[in-house]
Parts: structure tokens; C-alpha cells; sequence
């Protein structure tokens, strides 16, 4: 493959390189701890560095193509000027179900009115503006079985009622967090095209190192970004702190499939469908080509959970949906 | 109490936010941490163990690190339910009251994601505490009566107390009860409620000196499942003050239990007598039509 990293224009292509990650500096001429992009190996730097600058960063369903002829293949050069296509090609690649998939992930969140969210590497605001909705309509049956109390009141009691918070969203947030400035962008315009103005937030930041303060969110969400992560571990140390105590982590991730028949038919259109679409729609191959290998190279439902159990969360859990093409894990900061 | 130790935690405890040391867990009083009744008759002891829980579709992990100082997850979700009920009245039995007390306690609502979203968990847990106190209550007084403080009841009147006793801790919430009930009635629920039931049966039985060995055990406890049953449902449309009409409801309904015992008898022995005096007059018709003759 070309555009490999300076280290050694290696392109290991086994699972060996999950061992050239731990193994640190020693690799070659490599400047820092090797980490796989794909199946080929980088630098964590060069990883790192590509999403923040231009293209890409956290999670997407779809790495956005972008990668000129001889340019480096970096997680974040992928989305330069794709941002735009990011949802037609989440679309086309995964027949609309994702939206499904986000859907039962804030279901399963069911957030009260006042939750506090923070939505990590939600580019294109998918999650926030489903958490908004979700909130949204649970405050109108609030209010109004409020109301229905609201029979032969005094007149003191209906003077205390204008005083109480009738606001629409009872005072939750959400507080888009992204790596990359143009997914950030597409998501502030898509945000005003549909009408959402109260309780978001837009703010540019690295998931393993988050510009919050501790214990600040109920909620923390990263749907399908937590896979572009370097660092999966930091990323999970990092959502534990900003959490308040008794606050839920989320995660809604590609992960494997355990039946081996569905598993064949899905290596099959991963491999021959996906790229083909890339190609078609959104004129690049090889980012459609690393984002199949990266869902490939992903930990495990069980070993992610247990990495997440790790970073200290409890009633660390998940659930397969679609069997085990896509995974929610759920933990709690106890 | 069966517990269920998985496998054993290997990050630092400390890291624990909100889950407390046991010493401080233990000032506080026992009743917060209730266990699913078993069917032995001296639930004495009651450490934290399994709740009363339905099918769970997805994997949980976690195993309880009770062998350390601080508390288990489950003693945590004990002690977010029991402050949830103080908000039952106001939000009945779902979600957002489990929120609300996960609130009171300090904790952010969205820790009410570690319950079922229909609530079911609060109600469990809030039956296993009543069936405790039931027995603690049960216990006591047979403490007093072995010490000699105390006269022994006689049966129909221990059953009406018990189930008395134990009806009286639902009326504080008994607006909301029908929605309890219904949700108990659906049926991933209905394996844990009918346990709780049974089991809160086998005690007030059990106490009562109820020592049969054949069927007596089964008409018993079924009988007296109905009997509790269908006074709750009284209960829940009486409007008579402190509910009288549902005393007296059960009194009439054990009084009739205590005769179709007696009765149960009689009709065996008419039976009897029938079923004799019927083989009498198919001889005398044989004889009669010279049928029994030997020929």
C-alpha cells in the first residue's frame, strides 16, 4: 500500500502489530510507540497528529475519503473535505440502519430532563440532536401531567406555578465534543437547517485529553469513534473523570460478529461492497479500505468491556445489536 | 444465601467513587439491604445477595467485592432503591422515582440506568423488604410467647394478624399499588413476584406451627395465597375509615377457610356413608331380581 508511515515502509498485515503497539520505541527507526492504522503500522504521533490537523478525528461511522494520490494515509487527512459526505455515506454503507443503531443507544441512555451529555468525537451531532428530541418530549408529558394537578388551584399556587421552570428542555445539555474542525462545522450547520438552538454546544477537544473540568457530565456518549481513539485507554480514563458520580459511560461500537455464517457475509460486503461505495460516492477507496480493517483490528465485545472495567467503571455491560456487527457497552461511575 | 462471586476484581478499589466502606454501611440499618426469601424458615441474618431480578438480556460482569471493605453494587442498588421509594407517591413505581432517590443520595439520575426502565426492580425490592419485616415481626412474637410473655394465638386469629400486619405496609403507597400490581403481573415479572409471594406464605405458615407433610401443605399455602390476594384487591377500593371493611373482609374469609377444613371432613364421612348405603341397595336390587343367586 503506499502512503506509509517514514518508520519503515512496512506494511504488516497480521496481528502482530497489535504486540508492535506495546512493544514501544524499539521498532526499526520508529519515533515513538507504534500503533496499527488498518492493517499497516504508524507512529501513535503520526495517528494522532492526522486527526487533529484538516481532515477527520474521533468517531465515525464512515471515514470520510479525502486522501490525495501520495498523501499519507492518516485518520484525519481521511475527513478533510469530506465532512459533508460523512452522512450520505453512513447511509448508503449501512442501508440507514445506523440511524436504527443510534436510536436504541439514546433509548437505552433514557435521559431525564436536566441530564447534563457529552457527546465525544459526534462530529455531525447524530446522538445530540436524538438526545435533544428524546428530552424534549419527555418534558411535555412532565409538563403536562403537571397540569393535569392543576385543578381548583388557590390563587397562591398558581402565582408559585408561574415562578417554576417550564423550560422545554428542563435544563439538559449537550456539549458536542470533536477532534476535527470541519466535522464540527457540518454539525453547527446541520444544527441550524433542522432547528436546534437550545442546550448544544460545540467544542473542539482530543478525547484522551478532554477540556472539562471532573465530575461535570451524567452522560458520556461515543458512538462509533472510540475505534479512531489511539489511546482507547486514556479516552476511557478521561470519561471517568468527567463524570459525576453515578454518571454512565455509553459506547456504541462496531464489534464482531459471533455467528460464523452472518460473520462470512459480513467479510464479504465489508470487503467488496464498502470500498466499491467509497470509491463511487465519495471518490476514495483506501479510507473505506482502512475503516473495514480498523473494525476488523478492534478489541473484542469482552475485552473492551474489560478494558473499560479497567479504567474503573462499574455494571460494566453490552449489548449486541444486529448480532455483534454493532455493540452498546454501558458502565457506571460508582 | 447463595452469593455469586465472579471473578475477582483487579483494579484499585479506591478508585471507587460513591460506593462506600461496609462500617459505614453497617451503622445504618439493616432493613436497606434485604435478600430474596428463601424458603428456610429462620431468615435470620440478612447479608446482601441476589436481588430479585428478571431475565437479563445482555452480559453483566461484575462480580461483588464484598470480601473487601467497601460495598458491593448490589448493596449500592439496595440503598438507591429504598431511597426511591420516598418518591413512589409523587412518581409512582418507574424510572424517574429510582432517578429521584439516586438524586437524593447524591448520585447523578443517570444512574437510574442500572435498573429496568419499567420500574419492576423498585417494586421487587420494596416487596423482599415488607416479607423481612414481615418476619422479624413473625419472630418477635414467638420469641415473646416461648419466654412466656405472651399467650398463644389461636390459628385464625395468628393468620388474620400476619396478613394484617403485612397488608398495613402497603398503604402508605397504596394509591400507586394498581400500577405495582400490574407491572408484578407482566410476565418476564411474574417468576420473582410469585417467589416473593410464596415465600412470605411459607412463613406466616410456618410460624403459624404449620407442620404437615402431605397435602395439607399445598391446600394450606394455595388457600391462603388466595386468601391474601383477594384481600389486597379489597383493600385496594376500601374507603372505610382505617379500612375496616377489609379486616373484616379477611375475617370472614379465614373463618370460612378454618370450616372448609371441618367440612372437607364431613363430606368425606357423608361420602363414606353414601357411597356404603349406594353398594347396600345395588345388592338388594341383585338380590331382588335374583341376579346374586348362584346357579
Amino acid at each position: 500500500m503506499s502512503g506509509l508511515s517514514p518508520a519503515g515502509g512496512r506494511a504488516a498485515l497480521c496481528l502482530s502489530l497489535s504486540l508492535s503497539r506495546r512493544r514501544g520505541a524499539l521498532r526499526g527507526f520508529a519515533a515513538g510507540p507504534q500503533t496499527h492504522f488498518g492493517f499497516q503500522t504508524v507512529t501513535e504521533e503520526e495517528r494522532r497528529e492526522k486527526s487533529e490537523r484538516g481532515g477527520g478525528g474521533g468517531a465515525r461511522s464512515v471515514q470520510p475519503p479525502g486522501l490525495r494520490a501520495g498523501a499519507r494515509l492518516g485518520v484525519n487527512q481521511v475527513f478533510e473535505s469530506v465532512a459533508k459526505k460523512y452522512d450520505v455515506m453512513n447511509d448508503s454503507m449501512t442501508l440507514g440502519i445506523h440511524r436504527l443503531w443510534k436510536d436504541v443507544l439514546v433509548r437505552k441512555m433514557n435521559p431525564s430532563p436536566g441530564t447534563q451529555l457529552l457527546d465525544v468525537a459526534g462530529g455531525t451531532g447524530d446522538i445530540a440532536f436524538r438526545f435533544i428530541n428524546y428530552v424534549r418530549s419527555v418534558r411535555e408529558r412532565q409538563l403536562q401531567r403537571r397540569l393535569k394537578h392543576h385543578q381548583n388551584l388557590s390563587w397562591q399556587e398558581i402565582a408559585q406555578s408561574y415562578q417554576e421552570d417550564k423550560s422545554p428542555l428542563g435544563g439538559s445539555q449537550v456539549v458536542v465534543c470533536d477532534i476535527n474542525k470541519e466535522m464540527l462545522k457540518v454539525g453547527k450547520e446541520k444544527a441550524q437547517d433542522l432547528g436546534y438552538s437550545e442546550g448544544l454546544s460545540w467544542v473542539l477537544g482530543n478525547a484522551e485529553e478532554l477540556p472539562f473540568d471532573d465530575d461535570k457530565f451524567d452522560v458520556y456518549t461515543i458512538a462509533f469513534g472510540i475505534r479512531n481513539v489511539t489511546r482507547i485507554d486514556l479516552a476511557l480514563q478521561e470519561a471517568y473523570r468527567v463524570l459525576k458520580p453515578g454518571g454512565r459511560f455509553l459506547c456504541l461500537e462496531f464489534s464482531q460478529v459471533s455467528n460464523p455464517l452472518l460473520s462470512r457475509l459480513y467479510d464479504l460486503y465489508s470487503f467488496q461492497v464498502i470500498p466499491v461505495l467509497g470509491e463511487v460516492i465519495a471518490g476514495d477507496w483506501k479510507s473505506y479500505q482502512y475503516l473495514v480493517e480498523s473494525i476488523r483490528r478492534f478489541p473484542p465485545q469482552e475485552e473492551l468491556k474489560a478494558m473499560i472495567e479497567d479504567a474503573g467503571f462499574f455494571k460494566v455491560d453490552y449489548q449486541n445489536l444486529n448480532s455483534g456487527i454493532v455493540a452498546i457497552h454501558s458502565g457506571f461511575k460508582l | 444465601v447463595v452469593r455469586w462471586q465472579l471473578s475477582p476484581p483487579q483494579r484499585p478499589l479506591q478508585a471507587s467513587a460513591v460506593l462506600r466502606r461496609v462500617s459505614d454501611e453497617h451503622k445504618k440499618e439493616p432493613l436497606a439491604s434485604s435478600s430474596q426469601q428463601q424458603f428456610d424458615s429462620h431468615p435470620a441474618d440478612h447479608q446482601p445477595g441476589q436481588e430479585p431480578q428478571g431475565p437479563d438480556p445482555s452480559y453483566t460482569g461484575q462480580g461483588s467485592q464484598e470480601s473487601e471493605d467497601y460495598e458491593s453494587e448490589e448493596q449500592l442498588q439496595h440503598r438507591i432503591l429504598t431511597a426511591a421509594l420516598e418518591f413512589v407517591p409523587e412518581h409512582g413505581w418507574t424510572a424517574e422515582a429510582i432517578a429521584e432517590g439516586a438524586k437524593a443520595l447524591g448520585l447523578s439520575a443517570a444512574a437510574a440506568g442500572m435498573f429496568q426502565s419499567d420500574g419492576s426492580q423498585l417494586i421487587l425490592h420494596f416487596l423482599s423488604q415488607c416479607n423481612t419485616k414481615l418476619s422479624e415481626l413473625l419472630e418477635q412474637e414467638q420469641k415473646l410467647v416461648q419466654q412466656g410473655e405472651a399467650e398463644k394465638k389461636p390459628i385464625d386469629q395468628f393468620l388474620r394478624d400476619a396478613v394484617e400486619a403485612r397488608l398495613r405496609m402497603v398503604i402508605p403507597y397504596l394509591e400507586r399499588w394498581p400500577q405495582a400490581l400490574s407491572i408484578l403481573l407482566m410476565p418476564h415479572n411474574i417468576p420473582s413476584s410469585l417467589s416473593l409471594l410464596s415465600s412470605m406464605i411459607d412463613d406466616i405458615l410456618h410460624y403459624a406451627g404449620d407442620q404437615s407433610t402431605d397435602i395439607n401443605w399445598y391446600t394450606r399455602r394455595a388457600v391462603l395465597t388466595g386468601i391474601y390476594n383477594t384481600t389486597e384487591l379489597v383493600m385496594m377500593q376500601d374507603s372505610s375509615p382505617d379500612f375496616e371493611d377489609t379486616w373484616r373482609f379477611l375475617e370472614n374469609r379465614i373463618a370460612d377457610a378454618m370450616k372448609m377444613g371441618d367440612t372437607a371432613n364431613q363430606v368425606q364421612s357423608t361420602g363414606e356413608a353414601i357411597v356404603q348405603g349406594l353398594m347396600g341397595a345395588a345388592v338388594t336390587i341383585k338380590n331382588l331380581t335374583g341376579l346374586n343367586q348362584r346357579r
